[in-house]
């Protein structure tokens, strides 16, 4: 009994096709919806594209600054050491020179 | 092409792909709709909300299997919302609407008209419930899981809108 009646729900509700006509207008919604979102999907690469652009000149510029920066250290740490090893010499020579004076009679 | 392909390409951004996906499932969809609602104006406009949202959420739809359960679950729960705020579509016998619906189809129209007229008595989510069954061929458990509904509550729903059926549906013997 219950599978009768199960078996002729079944037939009963088989899907029905909508009509052709809203079919085709169905396809026209969705193609001109996606339209719109392709092209705001173009101008979202567009700005995620310039924006990875200005920061990668940034990153670039900040990295150049930091390597003149090294550089200069670098440069700043040589004068000094040969200023330190110009002032030990100098100090040698006076040493010996006033050394000398000193041992003269 | 399998469907998970043709899901792929469609989430890729190929119309055409997504048209197919439309095409595949619009009769199915429909058909939920149009007996939730019990009118074809009302089960076109949801049919075509429905595919609207899928159009802009298909990069979410991981499989094939996954577009069927996402499609049933929105058309049935979108129903079953429209049924209960709205009195544009009151849950009235299908009557003329019947005889478009089926008249293709091989079944006994008076049986049809019969049985349209019992679901349209039926609450929402009742009716949900037996067309997700008898319609979709879903079983209990995937019922429960589409409507975010407890598996004993969709077994009661099934149980009394048969038992309803049986007796009030007087369906002579074929």
């Amino acid at each position: 009994m219950s599978e009768g009646l199960e078996a002729r729900l079944r037939a009963a509700l088989r899907p029905v096709s909508p009509s052709e006509e809203f079919s085709v207008r169905l396809q026209e919604r969705l193609t001109a919806a996606a339209r719109p979102r392709r092209r705001a999907v173009a101008l979202w690469f567009g700005a995620a594209l310039a924006a990875s652009l200005v920061l990668a000149v940034g990153i670039a510029h900040r990295a150049s600054k930091a390597q003149e920066r090294v550089a200069g250290l670098a440069a700043r740490q040589q004068v000094l050491d040969a200023l330190r090893v110009t002032n030990q010499k100098v100090d040698l020579a006076y040493l010996t020179v006033t050394s000398e004076s000193r041992d003269e009679p | 092409m399998t469907a998970d392909e043709q899901l792929a390409r469609a989430r890729a951004g190929d119309s055409d792909a997504l048209a197919g996906l439309v095409r595949e499932h619009q009769r199915s969809i429909y058909s939920i709709a149009l007996r939730m609602l019990g009118n074809r104006e009302g089960a076109e406009d949801l049919t075509q909300e429905v595919f609207m949202q899928l159009s802009a959420k298909i990069g979410s739809i991981a499989s094939g299997e996954h577009l069927r359960f996402w499609l049933r679950q929105v058309t049935a729960n979108r129903a079953i919302d429209e049924l209960r705020r709205s009195t544009r579509f009151p849950m009235v016998p299908l009557d003329e609407e019947a005889s478009f619906c089926h008249a293709a189809e091989d079944t006994d129209p008076l049986l049809q008209r019969q049985l349209d007229r019992l679901l349209a008595q039926l609450s929402a989510p009742a009716r949900a419930v037996l067309l997700l069954r008898y319609q979709e061929d879903l079983d209990p458990v995937d019922i429960a899981r589409t409507l975010d509904m407890p598996i004993n509550t969709v077994k009661s729903h099934l149980k009394r809108s048969l038992e309803m059926l049986r007796s009030r549906c007087e369906v002579p013997a074929p």
